[in-house]
This record gives C-alpha cells, sequence and structure tokens, in this order.
C-alpha cells in the first residue's frame, strides 16, 4: 500500500509539471517603479536633455539659391516642417495630414532673415487616401543660436479645411461626460499594438505633438512621434476635452528619445490647441555601486 | 477501490504522457515556429540550435565573440557543396546592431526559413546556394536586446551595454558608430549619455570586435555585407562620410536602386535608395562603411519598415508585409552580386562549347569538301 502512493505521488507530481511555459516573455525587473514621467531609480541622476545638434551641426547651404533634389535629406526634412504645420491646423483625434512625395525643392538663402526652403509637394490625407492634393510650400528656418521655431505657408491651406465628421462628434461627446477619466499608457506597447478604443486618443497624441516638433524644428532635427508615455483625462473645461500627456519623440538625426508633457484641449468646433509643454528631463543612470 | 484508483492512475498517467509528448513534439520542430510574432533572446536561441538539428549538413552555428555582459554571439552558416568543388563566395548579414529595432532580428529568422525552403526548389536559389555560403546573426546587440525585453521602460534603449567610462554617468555605446571606418569623424556625438555616443576608440566594444575580427579574416570570401536595421524604409550604401565615395559607387548605386524598387513592388510602400549624407544624415563608423573599406564590394545597411507611423514599434501583423519586402531587396542585391562574380565562369562554359561547336562543323564541312 505504500508503495502504491509513493508511485501515485511521483505520477501525480508529473502530471503537474507537465503545461508547457508560455513563450510570452515576463519582465523581470527587479521592483519595477511606478510609470511616473519622470522615473529615475535611486542610484541614477536627472538630467535635463540637451538636444542642440547644432554643434554637430552639418554646414549650412552657403549659395543665394539654390536647386535642390526633392529626395534628399534638406528637402525631405523641410517637408517634415509642413507636414507639422499642417496638423497643427487642421489635425484632429480622426483626421491627419502628411505628404507622399517632394515634387520640387529649392532654397533662398535670406541672410539675416533665415534659410527659405520652397518646395512643390503632395498632401495626403488620411480621411481621403485616394486623392492627394499638390501644394507649393515655403519653409522659413531662422538663424541664431537659440532654438525657433520655422514659419511655414501652405498655398492649399483653405482647401484643405473641413467640416467635422460625425465620427469625431461622437467621439467628443462620449469622452465629454462627466464621469469620463480616460487614462493609459505605453500606446502603442512594446509589441506596436494598440487597443482599439485607446486609437483616438493615440492619433491626438501624434497630433498634439507636432506643435511641439514644429517649435523643436530645425534643419538639424526630424520629429516622429516614438510612443505615448501617459495619457490622463482631466475635467472638461469650456466645451474642450482636456488631456494631458506624456509623449516620446523620436529626433532621428540624434536618434534620441526626447520626453515631453503637455496639456491638450481639443473639441470639434476649436480644433487641437496645446498647452503647457514641459522638456522633462532624462534618467542618467551611474554604474551600480560594487 | 483498487481498481477504480488504478483506473485513474492510468487515465492521469496517459494524460501526462500525452502532455509531455506533446511538449516534445511542438519543442522539437521550428515548423510551430510563428515568425510573425517577436521573440525573446532565449527563443531566438532555441530556435537557431533547432534550426541546425533540423538541418544537419546544410546549416551549422559558429560563436565567433562575445557580447560585453559575456553572452555568446553566433551565427548560423548556411552552406551546400558545390557539386563541381569549386571555390565558394559567401554572404554576411547581421540584425539588431540597435536594440529597439526588434523587426531586424525578426528579419534575420525570415531569411533563414526563407533559403531553407526554397534551396532545393527555386532554381536561382539553387544556383545560388551552391556557389554562396550564408553567415546570418540573427542578434548581433544581444545585452541591447536583452535589455530592451525587461520592460516598457527599456523598450527604445539602442546602444550596447557596456559601463560608462570615467567623468560619464551612461551605458552604452552605438555600435553603429564604433567601427573603425572613419571612426569619430562625423555625425557622432563624444558625450557617453548620447545615442550615438561613438566609444573611447575604434572597436572599443565587443561586439564590433566580433564583428570585424571574423570579416576581416574572409574579405576575399564575402562578397556582400547586409547589416539590417529600422526605421525608414532606405537602402543605404557607402558612405556615411559626405566627402568620399566608394570606388564601385555606380554599381552599388545600381543594385540598391534596384532592391529599393523590388521592395517598393511587393507592397506598394516607398523605399528608396542612396548614401545617408544623401538620403539620411552624415555619420562614420557604421559597420556597412568598415565591410565596403575592408573590400568587401555589396555592403548595405536596410532600414526595414515604416515610414513614421509606429516607428520602432512596429506592429507583429506587420512583420510579415515587412520581411517580404526585406527578403526582395535582399535577394535581388545577393543576385547581383551573385551573377557578378560567377555568371563569368558560365559564360566562359558556353563559349567554350560553342567554340567547340563551330570547330567541328567547320571540319566536318572541310571534310566533306575534301572528299569529295
Amino acid at each position: 500500500m505504500n508503495w502504491f502512493c509513493f508511485v501515485w505521488t511521483v505520477l501525480f507530481s508529473m502530471v503537474w509539471q507537465c503545461p508547457a511555459a508560455p513563450s510570452t516573455p515576463s519582465p523581470t525587473a527587479p521592483g519595477s517603479t511606478a510609470q511616473d514621467e519622470v522615473e529615475c531609480p535611486s542610484n541614477c541622476v536627472l538630467l535635463i536633455y540637451s538636444n542642440r545638434s547644432t554643434s554637430e551641426a552639418q554646414d549650412p547651404l552657403v549659395m543665394t539659391s539654390t536647386e535642390l533634389n526633392p529626395d534628399h535629406y534638406e528637402a525631405q526634412r523641410a517637408a517634415h516642417a509642413v507636414r507639422y504645420y499642417l496638423n497643427t491646423l487642421y489635425g484632429t483625434p480622426f483626421r491627419q495630414l502628411s505628404f507622399s512625395k517632394v515634387h520640387q525643392a529649392r532654397t533662398e538663402d535670406l541672410g539675416e532673415a533665415g534659410m527659405k526652403y520652397l518646395l512643390e509637394i503632395s498632401v495626403k490625407d488620411s480621411l481621403n487616401k485616394s486623392s492627394e492634393k499638390l501644394c507649393s510650400a515655403e519653409v522659413v528656418y531662422p538663424r541664431g543660436e537659440t532654438q525657433q521655431p520655422p514659419k511655414v505657408q501652405i498655398s492649399c491651406a483653405a482647401s484643405l479645411q473641413l467640416n467635422t465628421s460625425a465620427e469625431e462628434e461622437d467621439f467628443y461627446k462620449r469622452y465629454s461626460a462627466a464621469d469620463s477619466a480616460v487614462s493609459g499608457k505605453d500606446i502603442p506597447d512594446s509589441y506596436g499594438h494598440v487597443d482599439p478604443e485607446m486609437v483616438p486618443f493615440w492619433k491626438l497624441a501624434g497630433v498634439a505633438s507636432t506643435f511641439i516638433m514644429l517649435n523643436e524644428s530645425n534643419e538639424n532635427t526630424l520629429y516622429n512621434l516614438a510612443q505615448v508615455a501617459k495619457i490622463t483625462q482631466l475635467e472638461s473645461q469650456n466645451g474642450q476635452l482636456r488631456l494631458e500627456y506624456v509623449v516620446l519623440l523620436h529626433d532621428m538625426i540624434s536618434q534620441e528619445i526626447i520626453r515631453w508633457k503637455m496639456l491638450v484641449s481639443w473639441s470639434p468646433a476649436e480644433g487641437v490647441k496645446v498647452s503647457d509643454t514641459q522638456l522633462l528631463p532624462k534618467c542618467h543612470c551611474k554604474p551600480p555601486t560594487p | 477501490m483498487l481498481k477504480s484508483g488504478l483506473l485513474f492512475l492510468l487515465l492521469s498517467f496517459s494524460g501526462c504522457a500525452a502532455l509531455l509528448f506533446r511538449d516534445i513534439v511542438q519543442q522539437s520542430t521550428t515548423r510551430n515556429y510563428d515568425y510573425t510574432k517577436y521573440h525573446n533572446m532565449s527563443e531566438i536561441s532555441a530556435w537557431m540550435e533547432q534550426i541546425v538539428k533540423e538541418n544537419p549538413g546544410v546549416v551549422t552555428s559558429q560563436t565567433y565573440g562575445k557580447t560585453f555582459e559575456g553572452r555568446d554571439i553566433t551565427l548560423l552558416k548556411i552552406s551546400v557543396a558545390n557539386p563541381d568543388g569549386k571555390e565558394k563566395k559567401a554572404v554576411w548579414m547581421d540584425c539588431g546592431i540597435h536594440a529597439r529595432e526588434w523587426i531586424a532580428p525578426a528579419f534575420c529568422q525570415w531569411f533563414v526559413r526563407e533559403v531553407l525552403q526554397t534551396y532545393r526548389t527555386d532554381e536561382k536559389m539553387k544556383e545560388m546556394v551552391q556557389n554562396l555560403d550564408f553567415y546570418v546573426t540573427p542578434v548581433l546587440n544581444i545585452d541591447g536586446y536583452v535589455y530592451t525585453w525587461i520592460n516598457e521602460t527599456t523598450r527604445l534603449w539602442r546602444k550596447s551595454r557596456s559601463p560608462p567610462p570615467a567623468n560619464c554617468t551612461c551605458y552604452g555605446v552605438d555600435l553603429n558608430r564604433n567601427f573603425n571606418a572613419n571612426w569619430g569623424t562625423v555625425g557622432v556625438s563624444t558625450d557617453c549619455c548620447s545615442n550615438t555616443y561613438c566609444g573611447e576608440s575604434p572597436a572599443s566594444e565587443k561586439e564590433a570586435q566580433a564583428v570585424t575580427e571574423f570579416v576581416k579574416n574572409r574579405t576575399k570570401e564575402i562578397i556582400c555585407f547586409l547589416t539590417i536595421h529600422s526605421y525608414g524604409q532606405q537602402v543605404l550604401l557607402p558612405y556615411g562620410h559626405p566627402q568620399i565615395m566608394a570606388p564601385n559607387h555606380a554599381e552599388l548605386l545600381e543594385a540598391g536602386t534596384g532592391a529599393a524598387k523590388a521592395m517598393t513592388a511587393v507592397h506598394k510602400q516607398e523605399y528608396e535608395a542612396g548614401t545617408p549624407p544623401e538620403i539620411l544624415y552624415e555619420f562614420s563608423g557604421s559597420s556597412k562603411d568598415w565591410a565596403r573599406l575592408a573590400g568587401i564590394p555589396f555592403s548595405y545597411t536596410f532600414e526595414l519598415r515604416d515610414k513614421n507611423e509606429f516607428g520602432f514599434l512596429l506592429p507583429e501583423d506587420q512583420i510579415q508585409p515587412a520581411c517580404q519586402e526585406a527578403y526582395a531587396g535582399a535577394r535581388h542585391i545577393i543576385t547581383y552580386a551573385h551573377d557578378k562574380f560567377f555568371t563569368d565562369s558560365n559564360n566562359a562554359g558556353a563559349v567554350s562549347a560553342s567554340i567547340t561547336l563551330w570547330v567541328t562543323a567547320l571540319t566536318s564541312y572541310l571534310i566533306t569538301y575534301v572528299l569529295e
């Protein structure tokens, strides 16, 4: 009888070991800290990010007027500035503007006034993917030691104006409810996944980020939204949805990830507005003390 | 009671055996491996071992260095015997030199599977595999890759994980600025906290040393060096430095442009080809620059999907189309390089065959004429 129990115990224990381990990774960070936007473990220091790649800048074009290859980086970066500008004007959680191609580009050196880029670009509208608008745009990057935003103009601005869509109205109504308290973090996640319900908030972050990206643009930057670190919905005010965002911007040229906090308000009538932008310090970790 | 107890034992034992059997079957074949999901380093290592097991005589693995944290850097070598015993050339591919570019290691695994699935049936691949060996490193910057898997706050890490130098506080060196190719001249930072920190000296990083040592002993053998990155949808040719041009720039551009066209054709996503100073930004110390300087004729950096919507966080449902595009581009360049080095001998064969034919025809005509 004892032998029987022993065998049974052995066999029973084998059953419990059988299920295969899942293949998805599990976090192994010891004591992961809470998702605070200025998270920095104790052995690390906070430093203000100093991007200003002007010290490693490529030589600015010296000629007074030069034809540019529209596929090369100079014209492309200026086209991105146009993209940021268009989204500050017309972007919504359901509509983003971009460009498919730069057809022609040249520069005009305005001396003290800065460097002007003249572009012919095809503007793409996420609401109408099949048709593109050919537009003329101008981007003037000011000269100087400190960062100043470029001034952008585009010929087809008026024609890009659209009425509010039903989707936008529904979204606005839904999240204007007094008890609405949307929150989220790490969007997209590590696998590139975005919860369907969070997609408009992610897109809104992209539009709102263009305000910052435009402000921070110069001839040596190229910004994209890398990830939304944190979203917190605040109480609506004056009919505007309000959200506090922490976003991670990727600058292609320096390859840095730059953290910004911003207050975003939106309504179909008023469009997207951004205020209280704050550059967040970066965490630099000292080696662990032996 | 004893009967039901025994029955229960039998059932649970057979249930357990079935589960064990299922596990063994699942673990021992890469047929169930999901190439359209991102895998952590231990899964990738296990996959590499399986690929070697399942392809005896064709795939071997080789450890050619160590990371800073002491992990083995391993490549898979795909090698089929040349039927005429001719000397073979080789293709080098590495992925994941930048930790956060997860689509790159996914592509290296995809590439290996694609070659192994087609080398017996696709006529061109069959020919190429007889003339070319493939050295594929699925993850080069293993320390960095492992770091990006810890949690969401580490996902966007780029560099190696070596400790800071004196008087600085940040970890890691940008491995793609650390190679001995105009090292430290342009597009780099000397601030160790910067994401483009080039290190204290050329090839100061063990990962860069590993590639350098392996490849420099094989520069006559390797005709194609492909290093895979994301994002941006570009095919980059040497050099990152704006003032030097590769001696074979014209053919590099031709093959690169052809690759970009082939990639664009797959799913109508725009890819473009050019040197970094033209289409991206100038920089020095890259592995593709070092490879070209070391004498490898066809050396490229691939920047895979996307343009700027998801960036480094490319969704898993885009792994397949991204890999299909990258494969089309890689295959184009490999074919170009292969045909440059191996079609000449085919032509020589054709020429000698036609000479023989003509001599025979002429001789028989003359004999006929003389005998007449």
